[in-house]
């Protein structure tokens, strides 16, 4: 912090004392460098977010009909008369409010149990990285086949032990708690390095200044690995929250928002409103809501985070 | 050394400004209006897309002057991408969409009426299926060229039916005997169904009820659109069979992923599907055979299938290309492309001449057994899904009322009026 605050005083001096003109060059070329990015990403990204803003307040459903007109907030005051939204928004916090503690817990009791010298570690490090390298509908295929009430292995183990059939996808309670399940499995591996990285990083005098002092394994762990990791768990939050707000992909490829409803999120209702039934219009509405609910929840985390988080000097 | 690097960098910016610029009305500038160059978006892949290769070269070489480009777009999303397209002023000349999408289709402006066209001599309109012409027909108004024409019929696995000492269906069977079949071809110790059922609730799930409900003698809405038909004895009488043998039989296997399914019968797992002839290639494992679907007597439905027809569809890109694209689709869906298509792909032909050829049912059964049931089959389809752009919202409502009493958590009667009075409102414009 205070390196960096330093630099921040002397780089100015130092371009007084060459002169001004290198420096409006300096800046010229600076915005050079910036433009083509700052094209691509206004023609490709702000100009359809900003348009989709537009959108949401007009009865938009065939994107060139000649019909179109501004209806104001209509679209935003049917979405609160919306049964099938309010279901939405509940199974997406739902989902998150698993999802997220879910990998968090995962990756954090692999990457701890990953974090030594062993033989052949690289592969039990691969491995658990490789849940993310795989692509989604292969996740989803197998967790469809695992779950399958029929055939699926899940049943079976169940059957060994005593315990009743499942009906897993094909049941409105049970359907989101197997997407939950297997997406926890395919961001672990993330989870994993991220948690690998953050441990390896802890000055080990700690870790032997602990010991010296008489504590045990588990207080070192609680007292000083994680207030350490404490970013890399900021970050995690965070970054798991977002994806877990916008989930799409395993609902589409697994259950298509059943059944009946069950699995149906924010972002798949969003989709459906859109390209099913073209209500270009009302789809925006519900993704500049969803928009807002990012927002805040990421502003709660990042003020809850600040009291909680660690970061050393 | 500065003022180089400053040059340089600007020199890079002016480069990718001017290449963004160019990619963005690239296209719009190729073709001119007068150009005699058309461009297709198409979904083809495989077979088919060699077939339609084959086609579009042999096209080029013996007309003179024109130029048809195809672009691959995934089927799915390809209404999307035009209505995008439109809304930019760039559209392609010709695009196969979905024949669910027509009704919205026919509202995106530009779209070229095509119902002078097909009537022109020599295009025989009449010999495209009924349920090819009334999907590519939106209000009295001609907006596509059939594409692709399908139906459901059952197929059903020969070994499971010997081996359960069961005669295999004729062409008369009755959907009592259906039921009755599948509960004997229904064996939990080997994990053997007789029937599977697609529950993700989606257009899948609803069309193999329409079916049913046809059958049955119902009909979806009323004849002019305006109200739920469905909550009738055929509706009652549709579900009710679809609930035997979920809820109380346990016959049929639930599938809410609408892909297990075709596996689970390629494994020997299923006794009896209801599908289409696309599912056909998939089953190489099994001895299978093809019936027409069975009827409910005392009813006035038959053996009616239902058929989800595609379509060609033409954008207004000035007269000369639209000339040119109308020109290249009747010669595409002429009897001898229509045939060489068919033969190359084991698609169902889309005209009814080409279907009666001599030698045409055997042929096509060489590449694909017993898939002439289904060429057959395409003179049961007597009706259409109702042609309205809110088809969409009521196949959802559709959806969730067949589920919900498959899944037994709603009874067939409160079901089906639970789903009339949601589509009634759809239907008066508060959905």
């Amino acid at each position: 912090m205070t390196a960096a605050a330093a630099l921040g005083r002397r780089t100015p001096g130092r371009a007084e004392s060459a002169g001004r003109r290198p420096r409006r060059a300096e800046s010229v070329t600076g915005w050079a460098f910036v433009t083509p990015a700052a094209v691509i990403i206004g023609a490709f990204g702000a100009a359809p977010i900003v348009w989709s803003l537009v959108i949401s307040f007009t009865n938009e459903n065939e994107l060139s009909s000649t019909s179109t007109r501004f209806t104001g907030l209509r679209n935003y005051r049917a979405m609160i008369h919306d049964p099938i939204v309010t279901q939405a928004i509940e199974h997406t916090l739902v989902y998150t409010a698993l999802f997220v503690p879910g990998v968090m817990l995962v990756g954090l009791f692999l990457a701890v149990a990953m974090n030594r010298k062993l033989r052949f570690m690289w592969v039990y490090r691969t491995a658990a990285y490789a849940t993310m390298a795989i692509s989604t509908i292969s996740e989803a295929l197998v967790f469809i086949w695992l779950f399958d009430p029929s055939y699926g292995i899940v049943n079976y183990f169940f059957s060994l032990i005593g315990i009743p059939q499942q009906q897993f996808l094909n049941s409105p309670s049970e359907a989101l708690y197997v997407i939950v399940t297997m997406t926890i499995w395919g961001w672990s591996g993330f989870a994993v390095v991220i948690y690998l990285a953050a441990l390896q990083g802890i000055p080990q005098d700690l870790i032997e200044a602990a010991a010296i002092d008489g504590a045990g394994r588990w207080t070192t762990f609680r007292r000083i690995t994680l207030p350490l990791l404490s970013p890399a768990s900021l970050f995690l939050a965070v970054w798991l929250t977002i994806n877990a707000l916008q989930l799409f992909d395993e609902v589409y490829l697994s259950t298509m928002g059943g059944p009946l409803n069950a699995t149906t999120v924010l972002v798949y209702y969003l989709w459906e409103q859109a390209f099913q039934f073209f209500k270009y219009g009302y789809a925006s509405a519900i993704a500049y809501m969803l928009f807002i609910v990012i927002l805040v929840v990421t502003a709660i985390q990042f003020r809850a985070g600040r009291r909680f988080t660690y970061y050393r000097s | 050394m500065g003022t180089y690097r400053l040059r340089a960098a600007v020199a890079c910016v002016l480069a990718v400004v001017a290449a963004v610029g160019l990619a963005a009305c690239g296209s719009g500038n190729a073709p001119s209006g007068g150009s005699k160059s058309i461009e297709i978006w198409e979904g083809y892949t495989g077979a088919e897309a060699n077939a339609f290769k084959h086609l579009v070269t042999e096209y080029d070489k013996t007309h003179k002057g024109v130029t048809v480009s195809s672009l691959y777009v995934n089927n799915d999303y390809t209404l999307q991408k035009v209505q995008t397209a439109v809304a930019g002023g760039n559209p392609p000349d010709i695009a196969y969409l979905y024949g669910s999408w027509a009704p919205n289709v026919a509202k995106i402006s530009g779209v070229v009426t095509l119902t002078k066209v097909v009537q022109k001599p020599g295009v025989n309109w009449t010999d495209f299926w009924v349920g090819e012409r009334d999907v590519a027909t939106v209000n009295g108004r001609v907006i596509g060229i059939p594409a692709l024409v399908d139906n459901l019929a059952v197929v059903y696995n020969k070994t499971l039916f010997a081996k359960a000492h069961l005669a295999p269906a004729g062409p008369n069977w009755t959907w009592a005997q259906f039921m009755a079949d599948a509960k004997k071809l229904t064996d939990p110790a080997i994990k053997q169904y007789g029937t599977a059922y697609v529950t993700p609730g989606s257009e899948d799930t609803v069309w193999h009820w329409e079916a049913l409900l046809w059958a049955a003698g119902g009909n979806i809405l009323n004849s002019n659109n305006t109200k739920a038909a469905f909550d009738s004895p055929a509706g009652l009488l549709s579900l009710n069979t679809l609930r035997t043998m979920a809820v109380t039989d346990h016959s049929m296997y639930l599938d809410p992923t609408d892909s297990a399914y075709a596996n689970l019968f390629n494994s020997g797992k299923i006794g009896m599907l209801v599908t289409g002839p696309w599912d056909l290639s998939a089953f190489p494992n099994v001895h299978y055979g093809v019936q027409i679907m069975p009827s409910f007597p005392g009813t006035s439905g038959g053996h009616q299938t239902i058929s989800g027809p595609d379509n060609w569809v033409i954008f207004n890109n000035g007269a000369t290309r639209v000339k040119t694209a109308e020109a290249f689709l009747l010669w595409l869906t002429a009897p001898a492309q229509v045939k060489y298509f068919s033969l190359h792909t084991g698609d169902l032909p889309i005209r009814a001449s080409v279907a009666d050829t001599p030698g045409f049912d055997a042929a096509m059964n060489k590449a694909l057994p017993e898939v002439s049931t289904f060429i057959a089959n395409l003179g049961n389809v007597r009706q259409a899904r109702p042609q309205i752009a809110t088809y969409p919202q009521i196949s959802q409502v559709l959806g969730t009322m067949v589920v919900s009493v498959l899944l037994n958590k709603s009874q067939p009667g409160p079901a089906l009026a639970a789903a009339a009075a949601k589509v009634n409102q759809i239907l008066a414009g508060s959905g």
